[in-house]
């Protein structure tokens, strides 16, 4: 469970003064590593050359098979963006880059002013190229393949071996040990050595664009991949210096602001990829954003003017007034009186709400005009978004014709995981409640859905519950899977909450109460903490397991990245049969997802393990 | 019940105050055991009064019954005028002005020193963070800790912890402090440090209820002290009536056993 080396990485970017480190053994060169680890005594020898042998006989057959002649890699390649985002338009791909590139600004602001990522040795990232390196020589030369791929993927294992050993003899053994390279160096780097190998090495260019098929193996790769992900490097990389050398304030100011980006980017990504791309821009501009303006702009002076100090009863008359004027425009929308924006009455109500705060904000300008500008803020981020959503078509999940691929895939795991946590948590809270209703329903419940396979409750809500819906209202395949997904995967975050839960030791609920908190204070602030600290390798885990298995969704019908990898790719008739290549590609890009959690996982344990040392 | 009550060896500026807590025949069950049997006894303001006794006495069970930890079954107990009855509100009154220490600590592992003094204060007293966290450094200072605040729980000694665990009781300013074996769990070097802030807090006229095996803590700063087996209150009277001169057989087999 733990990394294998614990005493190389370090926590929290702390490094180690070498003074304070104790003598170590000079480390071994390779050839005496290997002698002393793998050749030690003549059974450990046998036993080396015995399974060596049968883990080179396996990768061999991997590598025979990926390098085969009959694989037809270019039907995999041409695919990408059918395996990524299925029929998504072509001429709407920026919203896809401008999600991609939010993301990015994210990640890169975040690891920069959180200060992410752990210190690496010198001497490890040496042994990492040289056992690459090593293993690469190794089983491509007992390939007996002779194509052309092979050829290069020997040079690219010789020249990492190289590094490595270069590394290796090139530092001192104090130095090799002393020397750290912080893990967002190496994965930046990573990251921009990638993008620019985009612009130099010929990957080939293989697309599928307006009906034309492009497949040139010895050019550079297409114009629409080199561009868009040159720029995502740079803006990842950029944020992540900007976020790095932030003077301290402003950090402060902006950790909470980029947590709640964090929490609502689902949100936000749904829409901007949702929306209707027939935008009806007449209609923005002649009354979405005058309307937005005249809210920011005149409620702002009237919130202004109400925080005025010792305005007194006449702020508090006029915030109800307003409210009650909000409250009539809902009344009347409700029963058909007359037309008026939703926008509008809800940016009424908030504007009634805020009223009725003014006095708080009452005192010097500067005070005052933090409530106007949180006024103007608040609105403009409204605005957008009812705009943004205010479609007809974006109220419905176009499931079958605009998601799909991985970004299926990503969007039914994460929905998923965000509806079914807090559900899960109250379910976890209920069966451990005192009142018998909570624990029989939350009980009766869990062990209902536990009972049922994933595959039934799938196959059950994607045909049903639209038959329990009222009339005239549906729901698409997509939602009513993740509605399924999440009913199933939240009664197993309940069980592994409730571990949790009970893990907790009776004096803190003592302590707890003989503090006074209430029983809400004591569950939100003593108990649920440390009880989810402790459930966060089984959560985690949950995590993963939902994330791979929204696979199956592609037995109900929907279009997610294993189907189209072992369904529709196959069936282009370009492209007839071209399976397995499809399936080792979604394999790493599975592989890459669950593995980058559980990394994550243990990272989190060690740094939320402070409170329990 | 035979209890040979020395109250008239406390003095008369003692016997003149108020109550603070008035315990009459408590009765507490667990299952067929009887583990309080019609506990009597009254705490004036401003008291310190230590609980002694062999284990399984009585002792802890009688004073988490004061703050509703457990349900008392039969008699009545009456804290600051306030009857603990089933009330909710009652009990929430009683216990925002009862503070309790524990033997295990009961730190909130995952807040940092300063939070686990805070929490109550800002949440139940609805103190502004100001004004919570400046009397959390000044309490922190009064137990020799202040530079430990943004420490957790598990990185300090136990005698650390303790003193932390006192400082998140006091916070909440309460008129009665209970300590249930404060220095058991510690380690020899760190029971003095421990001690050495409870005495301040007497000194400082806290109303204090002390069960605890510390004979020479009992002598020095009990007003009166009294002593308890299989839930019965034996023996009442002052330090020098209890060690000196006690009455009953059984206080004097425990003394016996223990000195």
């Amino acid at each position: 469970m733990e990394n294998s080396q614990p005493s190389l990485t370090i926590d929290d970017g702390v490094l180690p003064q070498a003074a304070a480190l104790p003598p170590e053994e000079p480390s071994l060169p390779p050839g005496e590593w290997i002698k002393k680890n793998l050749f030690s005594t003549p059974f450990n020898a046998v036993l080396t050359v015995v399974f060596g042998a049968i883990a080179l006989f396996f990768i061999d057959l991997f590598v025979d098979f990926v390098f085969s002649e009959e694989r037809r890699w270019n039907g995999t390649a041409t695919n990408l963006r059918l395996l990524m985002t299925q029929g998504y338009p072509e001429s709407q791909y920026i919203r896809i880059w401008v999600s991609v590139g939010f993301l990015a600004a994210l990640t890169g602001l975040c690891s920069g002013i959180w200060n992410a990522g752990d210190a690496v040795s010198m001497k490890r990232i040496s042994t990492w190229f040289m056992s690459t390196g090593a293993f690469g020589i190794i089983a491509i030369a007992l390939s007996p393949l002779d194509t052309g791929g092979k050829t290069t993927w020997f040079i690219a294992s010789a020249v990492s071996l190289a590094i490595g050993l270069a590394l290796w003899y090139g530092l001192g053994d104090q130095k090799r040990r002393s020397t750290f390279v912080r893990t967002p160096y190496l994965i930046y780097g990573a990251i921009a050595a990638i993008v620019a190998s985009l612009w130099v090495v010929p990957y080939g260019n293989y697309t599928f664009s307006d009906g034309v098929l492009t497949n040139e193996p010895d050019s550079i790769v297409a114009f629409t991949t080199r561009w868009p992900w040159l720029v995502m490097a740079f803006i990842l990389i950029g944020t992540y210096i900007a976020g790095r050398f932030a003077p301290a304030s402003a950090a402060r100011v902006f950790k909470p602001i980029l947590i709640g980006l964090w929490v609502l980017s689902p949100l936000i990504i749904v829409w901007v990829i949702l929306r209707d791309p027939e935008l009806d821009w007449d209609h923005v501009i002649s009354t979405d954003i005058p309307m937005a303006l005249g809210f920011i702009l005149i409620g702002g002076a009237l919130l202004y003017a109400l925080s005025k100090p010792g305005l007194g009863e006449i702020g508090k008359l006029a915030g109800f007034g307003l409210l009650l004027f909000a409250a009539f425009h809902w009344l009347a929308a409700f029963f058909g009186w007359y037309p008026m924006l939703q926008k509008a009455r809800l940016s009424f109500l908030f504007l009634a709400l805020f009223a009725m705060a003014a006095a708080n904000f009452a005192g010097d300008r500067r005070t005052r005009l933090q409530l106007v500008f949180g006024w103007g803020i608040f609105m403009a981020v409204l605005h957008y978004f009812a705009t943004m959503i205010n479609t007809a078509s974006t109220l419905e999940f176009r499931g079958d014709f605009f998601l799909g691929g991985y970004a299926l895939t990503l969007f039914v795991s994460v929905m998923t995981l965000m509806l079914s946590f807090p559900l899960g948590v109250m379910l976890a809270l209920a069966r451990t409640s005192r009142l018998p209703i909570f624990r029989l329903l939350s009980t009766v419940y869990i062990e209902a859905i536990r009972g049922v396979p994933l595959i039934t409750i799938l196959f059950f809500f994607s045909v049903v519950l639209n038959l329990f819906l009222p009339n005239g209202m549906s729901v698409s395949e997509t939602a009513a899977v993740v509605t399924g997904y999440t009913l199933f995967s939240a009664a197993y975050l309940a069980e592994n909450v409730r571990g949790g839960l009970q893990s907790i030791r009776r004096g803190q609920f003592e302590a707890a109460d003989a503090l006074g908190l209430t029983g809400s204070q004591r569950t939100g602030f003593i108990v649920l903490p440390q009880a989810l600290r402790v459930s966060i390798p089984p959560l985690v885990g949950q995590a993963i397991a939902t994330y791979k298995e929204t696979s199956l969704v592609a037995i109900v019908g929907l279009n997610d990245l294993t189907r189209i990898a072992n369904a529709i790719i196959p069936a282009q008739s370009e492209f007839l049969g071209v399976q397995m290549e499809n399936l080792i590609l979604i394999s790493f890009i599975y592989w890459v997802g669950a593995f980058s959690m559980s990394k994550y996982s243990q990272k989190l344990e060690r740094r939320l393990g402070v409170g329990e040392r | 019940m035979s209890i040979s009550d020395a109250t008239t060896a406390v003095s008369e500026e003692l016997a003149s105050r108020d109550d603070m807590i008035v315990c009459t025949g408590v009765d507490k069950w667990y299952g067929d055991f009887q583990a309080l049997k019609g506990v009597t006894a009254t705490v004036k303001e401003q008291e310190v009064v230590v609980v002694l006794g062999p284990s399984g006495s009585g002792k802890s069970t009688w004073i988490r019954c004061i703050n509703r930890l457990e349900q008392h079954q039969g008699g009545s107990i009456v804290v600051d005028g306030v009857e603990l009855t089933n009330d909710v509100r009652n009990i929430e009154k009683i216990r925002s002005e009862v503070g309790m220490v524990f033997q295990q600590f009961n730190l909130f592992p995952h807040l940092t020193v300063r939070d686990n003094v805070t929490l109550a204060p800002k949440w139940v007293k609805k103190q502004p963070k100001d004004q919570a966290e400046d009397k959390a450094m000044e309490l922190l200072t009064q137990m020799g800790i202040p530079e430990q605040a943004e420490k957790y729980p598990g990185q300090l000694s136990g005698g650390q912890q303790q003193r932390v665990a006192i400082a998140r009781s006091l916070a909440m300013e309460p008129r009665v402090m209970l300590f249930d074996e404060p220095t058991s769990a510690l380690d020899p070097e760190m029971i003095k440090e421990v001690l050495d802030v409870m005495k301040d807090l007497a000194r400082s006229g806290m109303t204090m209820i002390v069960v605890t095996h510390e004979m020479g803590f009992a002598r020095e700063v009990a007003d009166r002290i009294i002593f308890m087996e299989s839930g019965e209150i034996v023996e009442v009277g002052t330090p020098e009536h209890f060690f000196t001169n006690p009455t009953e057989d059984r206080t004097k087999l425990f003394l016996s056993q223990i000195l």
